[in-house]
């Protein structure tokens, strides 16, 4: 099921190409990288690994990132699809949680909290945000059962647009204000060092004190997600393994890390270089949005996430004992072409 | 459904101009300075449905009826009395003549939403067959399904004919059994505005590009009340013809007047000259009049009635309006049976005159004229009160969505009558508005976001222009008299479909709305 919508998503775009004025898939900067290159849009960050020509390419299609005819319309597209595949992945194993109101059942309780790394200006932050019951005690709307959202990227003007956006919905707004859905212009490797940016709104205490804490201290979740991340990460000053277990510490014991990526193979090269990137009106997504050799393959990204959860736990930053990927799970078939969905399940 | 007419005057000053995103800002501020104070915050709305005809209450009934879209918090607005409509009662031998024929696709979407249940059932029709034939050249298309099923199976239904006042109060009903949790229904009332909404700026959510609805109640002494302001995720234009809400989006529509007048009438019907077999099905009958500019069609209802459409031009429909009961009658059986040189004749009768009334002159005639195999029973009574006619028109709206709008039914299209579909069509979008509000619900979409609602434009647009198309292209084949090329093309047609089953079946599956 997940995997035809994949497949058909994918020739969406390239139907839709002929309409299009063409434009970004992917979004997001990733963390690491030592580049300190000054752009104006971004915070530089003592630590930063961020690719700073990733940055500096998506700050440029900042303004349209909410246009739903404009560059990013194949990312709108996918998001549902997003949605779908965490449900899949819950319904398959589900996280404990924060602990529910007695009232409620635990398998249909909104109690659980996410980590959006690289959430761009928002668009799937946002979408999950909106499923946040604005009663607490309430079941959850949808099988994504969201309690809280944290949504980071060290892009500035991404953020920025992210919060305005966000203000037009009035249930989003609500949660921003509340605390339990927050933009944090900053980087993984700050979340995970504790240090929350001054930029926090509110210092989100409902977000903050549902999370539980590793034993260093620096806040864990039930779900990270990365879509559409790591084919930006630049191979030169950062390895996917370093990123990967660092998103691994952002999680709890038992918590999912879901992700999109493009695979390098030779139709995705086909699908993603040549046709997309092709100028208008053929293209979909902006030049330069993607390099092929970044892309991932589905093995790559398995041995990829046991290295690094090895290396999570060899820092002893996380509980998990060695090899403690309990789920892996990928939609068969799409990969070949693509885009395709995986999911890591931290063990116990 | 009809739109009352104090709604029409929305000026243009409500009309949301184009803003492009990095002028937001600006415009934000200066309406700050001009704008509303915090104490008239509107309250804010899921889903704002704005007319309450079928195709209003189908969305409101439908969305209420599903598990993901119940929680919504939905209103309605309609100007007129929705009590009124939901105490409609008619004795068992009256109807109105507002009636509708729905597909079988309708009517299972009205019991997916547990909304059937609450029709009198016993004021409903359903009819297997249909006869269908052209008055100039006599070539007849017959819709039954005899060739399609086998004689075990029960008879399949063509379409079932019920009164609207019927559907409406059935959908009321429907509504009010879920509850009035998240539900406000505006009766009597009017749209008096729709406009932007304002940043709250630190106050609350941006709803510069939300509409916020001012509605007023239309009850004389209520004016001086200060009408009340509500915000829409999802405005919903089901306003009929002249939608506000469309000229709110800025949303343009094509289209044309027909010249011609819809005559209807509830009729009491003769028992037939020969029983039907089987014995309980129960047959449509419409008749091509390229002389008189249209086709007339008798629809069954229970207990031997049926219901009149005759599309003519408005000089016949005003003849036939002043026409006395008798005479009336004596009409509609002749349009049925008597040759389009005879029709004209007793078209242009004097209606004063004492000698020749068109009754005799109905006798007269038919003993000169070989009738068909299959022709309706004779009407022999029509319901007082029940003779009415509207103008026909085609319009279809430029596009259906806009952000935080999507129009339904007759606000985005209005078709010829001619193969009953126009409800249905409006169903049709309910029914794929309700999903796409479901889909986007669960998938933590903004409902009234063009993402979200791009997708049920695209599921509606085509498969409407198509069937307003089609009407109009048979209207327009059909009003042609003479023995024209075009009359000889036609005789063709309907004698090539009714002989290929195939492509009678495919007509069929259509017409059903598959």
């Amino acid at each position: 099921m997940t995997s035809l919508q994949t497949r058909s998503l994918v020739l969406r775009a390239l139907r839709a190409a002929p309409t299009s004025s063409g434009s970004s898939y992917r979004h997001t900067s990733p963390l690491p990288s030592l580049k300190t290159r000054r752009f104006p849009s971004n915070r530089s960050h003592s630590t930063s690994s961020v690719s700073a020509d990733e940055v500096s390419h998506f700050s440029k299609l900042a303004s349209s990132w909410w246009d739903p005819m404009g560059p990013s319309r194949i990312l709108h597209l996918m998001n549902p699809l997003r949605h779908e595949f965490i449900a899949s992945c819950l319904a398959d194993s589900a996280p404990a949680g924060s602990p529910v109101p007695q009232s409620s059942n635990s398998a249909t309780a909104a109690n659980l909290d996410y980590l959006d790394i690289g959430c761009g200006g928002g668009i799937f932050a946002e979408s999950l945000a909106r499923t946040i019951p604005l009663d607490r005690a309430a079941s959850a709307p949808t099988p994504t059962r969201a309690a809280s959202m944290t949504a980071i990227d060290p892009t500035t003007t991404l953020i920025q647009i992210a919060r305005d956006h966000g203000r037009m919905d009035p249930t989003v707004e609500a949660h921003m204000r509340s605390g339990r859905f927050q933009y944090l212009n900053t980087t993984l490797e700050d979340v995970l060092a504790g240090s929350t940016p001054a930029s926090a709104p509110a210092s989100a205490p409902a977000s903050a004190s549902a999370s539980s804490s590793s034993p260093t201290g620096h806040q864990q979740f039930d779900m990270v997600t990365l879509f559409e991340v790591i084919e930006h990460i630049d191979p030169t000053t950062t390895t996917p393994q370093a990123f990967l277990a660092n998103c691994l510490r952002a999680l709890k014991p038992g918590g999912w890390l879901i992700g999109s990526t493009i695979s390098r193979t030779f139709p995705s090269w086909i699908l993603n270089q040549v046709i997309a990137e092709a100028p208008w009106p053929i293209g979909v997504v902006p030049r330069g949005t993607h390099e092929w050799s970044k892309f991932v393959n589905p093995d790559e990204l398995h041995s990829w996430a046991q290295e690094g959860l090895m290396r999570a736990a060899d820092t002893n930053v996380t509980r998990a004992g060695p090899a403690a990927l309990d789920g892996w799970k990928i939609v068969p078939g799409s990969e070949d072409w693509g885009n395709y969905f995986w999911a890591v399940k931290k063990g116990i | 459904m009809p739109t009352s007419n104090t709604m029409r005057s929305i000026s243009r000053a409500a009309l949301r101009p184009y803003v492009c995103t990095s002028c937001r800002h600006g415009i934000g501020a200066t309406r700050r300075r001009f704008g509303t104070n915090s104490s008239q915050t509107p309250e804010i709305y899921d889903v704002v449905c704005v007319g309450g005809g079928p195709a209003g209450l189908g969305l409101l009934a439908a969305l209420r009826a599903s598990p993901v879209t119940s929680k919504l918090k939905v209103a309605l607005v309609e100007s007129q009395d929705l009590r009124k409509a939901r105490g409609w009662n008619l004795d068992s031998t009256q109807f109105s003549n507002r009636v509708s024929s729905l597909t079988p696709s309708t009517v299972e979407f009205l019991r997916k939403i547990n909304a059937w249940e609450h029709l009198d059932v016993d004021r409903v029709q359903e009819y297997q067959d249909m006869q269908v034939w052209d008055g100039e050249t006599g070539s007849r298309i017959s819709f039954d399904w005899s060739t399609e099923t086998s004689p075990f199976e029960d008879m399949r239904t063509v379409a079932t004919m019920t009164e609207n006042a019927n559907l409406v109060r059935g959908l009321l009903s429907r509504i009010e059994a879920s509850g009035d949790e998240n539900l406000t229904l505006f009766s009597n009332t009017t749209v008096a505005s729709i406009e932007n909404g304002s940043d709250l700026q630190n106050e609350g959510p941006d709803l510069s590009a939300w509409p916020i609805i001012s509605v007023a109640p239309t009850a004389p002494g209520a004016q001086a009340q200060s009408p009340t302001r509500i915000a829409a995720r999802l405005l919903v234009g089901a306003d009929g013809i002249n939608s506000p809400v469309r000229s709110f989006a800025d949303i343009s529509t094509q289209g044309w007047d027909y010249n011609r007048h819809g005559i209807v009438a509830t009729l009491a019907l003769g028992d037939p000259d020969k029983p039907s077999f089987p014995a309980n099905m129960r047959t449509a009958y419409q008749r091509f009049l390229p002389a008189l500019g249209g086709p007339i069609a008798l629809l069954p209802l229970p207990n031997n009635h049926a219901t009149l459409v005759w599309s003519t031009t408005p000089e016949n429909a005003a003849y036939l309006k002043s026409l006395s009961t008798p005479a009336f009658l004596a009409m509609v059986n002749a349009a049925f049976r008597l040759s389009m040189t005879d029709l004209t004749y007793m078209m242009g009768m004097d209606r004063t005159s004492d000698q020749f009334s068109h009754e005799d002159e109905l006798i007269w005639r038919l003993q000169h004229t070989p009738q068909q195999s299959q022709i309706p029973p004779s009407a022999i009574g029509v319901q007082e009160g029940t003779v009415a006619s509207f103008p026909l028109r085609f319009r279809h709206a430029s596009q259906y969505i806009s952000p935080r709008v999507a129009l339904v039914g007759d606000a985005a299209h209005v078709i010829h009558p001619l193969a009953g579909q126009g409800l249905n069509l409006g169903m049709a979008d309910v029914a794929a508005l309700s999903r796409t509000i479901e889909y986007a619900v669960s998938h933590g979409m903004d409902i009234g976001d063009l993402l979200t609602l791009e997708r049920y434009s695209s599921e509606r647009y085509l498969p409407n222009a198509k069937i307003g198309g089609a009407c109009d292209l048979l209207h327009k084949m059909y009003t042609i008299p003479g023995q024209g090329p075009i009359t000889w093309a036609r005789s063709l047609g309907l004698d090539v479909i009714d002989r290929l089953p195939f492509v009678k079946s495919f007509l069929m599956k259509n017409a059903e709305g598959y």
